[in-house]
């Protein structure tokens, strides 16, 4: 094939200057040719570009590690899988196989996982907007609610009176724990009292029991320090409401926020250096329950991570449809996947891998999305080598937020696929078509066309 | 009141001899013994100069409970009558030997139950009745009895084939009455009150009396000697009465059976040439030796509780003692998770001699490896500076704590225990807790701790190859002190949990931690009452009411006026002890969950045993127990539970015998209490709860 002649540039090689993390910024390249055995041409092949895959293996692996570095420290240890965070029904499922409860924050969220096959007692209900309906559902099927404004109290006093019982519930608090931002805008506030005044709302009104204490102090924490600091505060508040008002708070709900080894914009270090271990976590978190608890009282620790544990078990392949020479010498790419399927790219900088052995120097290079929209950026600037029409590039870690938070603007949403542990290959999400899009739209009669 | 309970005593004693504690069967047998009226007096006058004696002592009620007072007496006295003839004289020597009799047994009974923990069976009588013979070859004003004839009923004698006479006439000697016919009447009430003993006589009786035929080539002479006995006795004390009926006991019934024969023999060469009878010498030889020695090496079927008959101790070692397994010493796993046995009783590698009884535990993967990468760091390990917790609540008294972590391919041998913490149990043992992560212990001596309290991190210190705890239970505090046997309470392992068991080694196994809301469901206080519904197929049959209350020793029960149903909770579970009267309702309660785990944990099994009386009627229940006793599984009617989750527990009752196991729910309620029972077709709803006081 005829080579397309393309305008020499120059570009400048710092030759000898090595990074401090060792190989040489101009030749390193990551290559990925398969997913857990399964070559990428196969995949985009069989199910098409662009293509999310998630690796079950890599998703059990990495839950178990998780679970584990918390259950192995602590004897009651519950997680809450955060659906907000993927969910598509075989990540849920698998995660629920591997024992956690279902965390959602929406009467949306709520039906999808007892559509699942979730009993309400296995679900935490958080979030600020839980209308009556559900709430009354919800508390019906013995959900746990995590209560995040006075309303909420007196709407839940309201269902109790309906169903003729005293109902468990618990309160979301939040506090300062020495991050910032302070999350203050959900539950009631720890210091300034308010919290205390929810609990002696609740104990006025007598027909709610107070059984769990529910905190989440933010999302990618970087310091474990700051759990040390939620915990100890939650649990000093616990013995406040037990020893005064005689509930028995059967529950801690640290909540989740723990960050994956995913690059967020702007920072230096590299994840696997910035991101503290998952046992790092683990020890502060148990060592302040064990400094701060009574002997012997074992509150159940519920943990609603969502990302550490999804995120790098899903993988973008993209393919390169155009390159272009931007005017200030920069490479171009234009991929078939852009911020309308990789919603997260406006805040992570992600590992982009070429699926295949390329030659040639490492130059600047930006890579667009196929929108025609001038946000539609997936990396503002990375080194690449040159890479042919065709050539697939890998992103990840993809796993958190973006079959959630997706969108269906310009462009279908492609397949998702999950290569199971024997490493067959299904299909969990197909691509959508017009008749998806369209099948909830009216066409008034006289704007037909004919 | 006072006078029933003495005749009740006297009577007793005579069933005794044969093991049995019941007044009719004592009662037949006092009647055989006056077939021979000089016999049945000396018997009698014996037992009441004991008892007399005893009351100038200010004894009587000692005496009149005791049993070994009055048979051994007893004993003594029909010797006496069986080898002289009736006289003023004779009364005289049977008054004086009665009292001898109590005074020996009561020395004796001190110095055996306190050193050998040894009952004295029927010592004083084979010791004072030969003493007697011995002292009597003097006396010329004394006659021998056995020289005159003695009422008989020979047609019997004479028809019944040798093999058959031989055994009927050893079982008739047992009390003086060495006849055909006494044999048959003991052996009819020998069978209707217990098949078990029944069936140890006859093996005890035909293994022995085969045995000695081997030596001696003659039936003739094995079936014509009476003095056979002694193998009835060793065979139903020791595989009826002080052992726990089963394949095990029987075969050490036969065991001291055959190698009895000797003793016998031998004891007969020495006693005959003093012209005295070999009594049970043999018996209690044999038996009380075989008891001392299965004793200590800790012999799991022996009767500690020794009901009326064989089948009632059976009975309660299945129901009740099989119910609470593990030790005394139950102690909590030390640390959260799951975790792997590396290295248990008896180890092969350092768990040796003194320092058996230790357990080793490390974190393993899906692949069984204890490390992540090459294993060649110490953060590599899983376990390496995880928690480690206190298995029980005490007092610390030794803390060791900065000796450094050892590189993996090193130990310190020099300081074997490496880091350790060593905490007092008020239950009367040490436990040390080994290779703690240097100074990373938190607590210090003198420190009062709980179960579950944070000790410090495992670690690498000592004699550790790589990072694990050590836990072990010893006698005094010095580390090394000789370890105790003891188990673990409260774990899961293959999704099964236990409440007091041993892990093996290998097995995966984590704490089960009281969940609070559980507990706090299944904390009944005093004067809570609950009234329930029941429904047969969904219709409404009846409705009654249960109360909490305590009995004298602090136990509560449900009361409902028919029947007390006894709950407490150990090692972290909730249990129905024992049911109390008679109440069908209370009876369901009781089988739906005859224990709950307070663990949250979903999914997770476990077994129990229910009493038999709650399962099986009563005539099928003496015949299933006579089975039992050669397989113990049959006798148990098995409880197999699942938690479906912290609320629901589903359940199945089933035993051989039962075609269909019968199915249980029960379901705890939100906050407080069991909201809805179903057994069978019978479903039992909560419907309102008074928390009284």
């Amino acid at each position: 094939m005829k080579k397309i002649y393309e305008k020499p540039v120059i570009t400048k090689i710092q030759t000898g200057f090595m990074n401090k993390f060792g190989s040489s910024p101009y030749y390193a390249r990551k290559i990925r040719k398969d997913i857990d055995g399964v070559s990428i041409d196969y995949l985009v092949e069989n199910f098409g570009s662009p293509l999310f895959v998630i690796s079950e293996k890599k998703l059990r692996q990495q839950y178990r590690k998780i679970y584990n570095s918390f259950s192995s420290r602590y004897p009651n240890v519950v997680f809450g899988w955060s659906y907000k965070t993927n969910y598509l029904q075989a990540v849920c499922a698998t995660l629920h196989q591997e024992g956690a409860i279902a965390e959602v924050v929406s009467a949306f969220e709520y039906e999808k996982a007892r559509k699942l096959g979730i009993k309400g007692e296995n679900i935490i209900f958080n979030g600020p907007y839980k209308p009556l309906e559900i709430l009354e559902i919800a508390s019906a099927e013995g959900a746990t609610i995590n209560i995040d404004h006075f309303d909420e109290i007196n709407d839940l006093e309201k269902v109790a009176e309906k169903l003729g019982k005293k109902l468990k519930v618990a309160i979301r608090i939040n506090m300062d724990t020495g991050v910032q931002p302070q999350w203050s805008r959900f539950g009631f506030n720890l210091e300034t009292g308010q919290a205390l005044d929810a609990v002696k709302r609740i104990k006025a009104g007598n027909k709610l029991i107070l059984s769990g204490l529910h905190c989440h102090i933010g999302t990618f924490i970087i310091d474990p320090e700051a759990y040390a600091n939620e915990v100890k505060k939650m649990v000093q508040f616990k013995y406040e409401i037990e020893d005064n008002f005689g509930y028995s708070i059967e529950f801690l709900d640290i909540g989740g926020g723990f960050p994956s080894r995913n690059r967020l914009k702007g920072t230096y270090l590299p994840p696997d250096i910035l991101i503290p271990p998952v046992d790092e976590y683990a020890e502060k978190i148990t060592n302040a329950l064990y400094e701060n608890l009574r002997p012997g009282d074992f509150p159940k620790l519920i943990l609603e991570s969502g990302r550490a544990i999804i995120d790098e078990a899903e993988y973008l392949i993209t393919t390169i449809h155009a390159s272009k020479r931007l005017p200030d010498g920069r490479k171009a790419y234009v991929v078939d996947a852009g911020v309308n399927l990789l919603f997260t790219a406006f805040w992570y900088k992600f590992n982009i891998e070429i699926d295949r052995e390329v030659s040639g120097a490492n130059e600047p290079s930006v890579i667009y999305g196929p929108l025609c929209m001038n946000i539609d950026v997936l990396d503002e600037g990375t080194l690449l080598p040159p890479l042919e029409r065709g050539t697939r590039l890998i992103f990840s870690p993809v796993g958190a937020y973006n079959n959630t938070q997706w969108m269906q603007f310009i462009e279908y949403r492609p397949n998702i696929v999950m290569i199971m542990e024997d490493g067959s290959v299904e299909i969990v999400r197909e691509r959508e078509d017009l008749t998806d899009i369209e099948r909830r739209e009216k066409l008034p009669e006289k704007l037909k066309i004919k | 009141m006072k006078i029933k309970q003495f005749i009740k005593s006297i009577l007793n004693s005579y069933s005794e001899i044969f093991f049995l504690e019941n007044p009719i069967a004592g009662l037949l047998f006092l009647l055989i013994t006056f077939i021979n009226p000089y016999l049945g007096i000396s018997g009698i006058l014996a037992v009441l100069s004991a008892y007399l004696f005893a009351k100038f002592l200010n004894l009587e009620k000692e005496f009149l409970e005791s049993g070994f007072y009055t048979y051994n007496a007893l004993l003594v006295g029909l010797s006496i009558g069986y080898l002289f003839k009736f006289g003023i004289l004779t009364l005289f020597l049977v008054f004086i030997s009665g009292i001898l009799t109590l005074v020996f047994s009561m020395f004796l009974y001190s110095i055996f139950s306190y050193y050998l923990k040894l009952p004295i069976l029927s010592i004083p009588f084979t010791v004072i009745s030969s003493i007697i013979y011995l002292s009597v070859a003097g006396y010329t004003n004394l006659f021998i009895d056995a020289l005159y004839p003695h009422f008989n009923i020979l047609v019997l004698e004479e028809i019944t084939p040798q093999f058959l006479s031989g055994f009927f006439k050893s079982l008739g000697a047992i009390i003086f009455s060495p006849y055909v016919f006494t044999g048959i009447i003991i052996s009819i009430v020998l069978f209707f009150i217990s098949r078990i003993l029944f069936f140890l006589a006859l093996i005890g009786y035909y293994i022995g009396a085969f045995t000695i035929y081997l030596f001696k080539g003659s039936f003739y002479n094995v079936f014509s000697d009476i003095s056979s006995f002694n193998f009835i006795l060793i065979a139903v004390a020791l595989g009826g009465i002080f052992l726990i009926p089963s394949i095990k006991s029987y075969f050490i019934a036969i065991t001291a059976v055959i190698t009895s024969t000797i003793v016998l023999s031998a004891t007969k060469s020495f006693w005959s040439f003093y012209g005295i009878p070999v009594f049970t010498l043999p018996f209690n030889l044999i038996t009380l030796m075989f008891l001392y020695v299965i004793g200590i090496v800790g012999f799991p079927y022996i009767a500690k509780i020794i009901r009326k008959t064989p089948e009632e101790t059976l009975d309660l070692f299945l129901t009740s003692q099989k119910r609470f397994q593990g030790t005394e010493r139950g102690i909590h796993l030390p640390f959260a998770g799951e975790w792997t046995v590396w290295q248990g009783f008896d180890g092969k590698w350092t768990h040796k001699g003194q320092l058996k009884y230790a357990y080793d535990f490390v974190i393993t993967d899906e692949n069984g490896k204890t490390y992540t990468n090459e294993g060649l760091n110490l953060t590599d390990y899983y376990a390496f500076r995880k928690p480690v917790l206190s298995p029980i609540r005490g007092r610390v008294v030794k803390v060791i704590s900065d000796l450094p972590d050892n590189e993996i391919g090193t130990v310190d041998k020099e300081n074997n225990w490496g880091n350790y913490v060593v905490i007092y149990d008020e239950r009367g043992f040490y436990v040390e807790i080994s290779h703690f992560a240097q100074d990373s212990i938190k607590v210090k001596v003198g420190d009062w701790v709980e179960v579950g309290t944070f000790l410090g991190l495992c670690g690498n210190s000592g004699y550790s190859p790589q990072p694990h705890i050590h836990v072990q239970v010893q006698l005094y505090p010095e580390v090394g002190s000789p370890t105790l046997p003891f188990s673990f309470v409260s774990f899961i392992s293959n999704n099964e949990f236990f409440s007091n068991d041993l892990p093996k080694e290998g097995e995966k196994i984590k704490p089960a931690f009281a969940d609070r809301s559980k507990t706090n469901k299944l904390s009944f206080y005093l004067d809570n009452s609950f009234i329930y519904e029941v429904f047969i197929d969904n219709k409404k049959i009846d409705e009654f009411e249960m109360s909490v209350k305590m009995a004298v020793d602090g136990t509560f029960y449900f009361d409902t006026g028919k029947g007390k149903l006894y709950f407490g909770k150990a090692n972290e579970t909730f249990y129905f002890y024992r049911l109390d009267g008679f109440d069908e309702y209370l009876k369901d309660i009781f089988i739906s969950a005859p224990k709950i785990p307070l663990t949250s944990e979903k999914n997770v099994i476990f077994k129990d045993f229910l009493p038999f009386k709650l399962t099986t009627s009563k005539i099928l229940k003496d015949f299933i127990l006579f089975i039992a006793s050669f397989n113990h599984s049959v006798g148990l009617s098995k409880y197999e539970g699942k938690t479906i989750n912290e609320k629901i527990i589903e359940g199945k009752v089933y035993s051989i015998f039962s075609k269909k196991p019968i199915l249980t729910k029960l379901e705890l309620d939100d906050v407080f209490g069991i909201k809805k029972i179903k057994v069978g077709n019978r479903t039992y709803k909560l419907k309102t709860i008074n928390f009284g006081g």
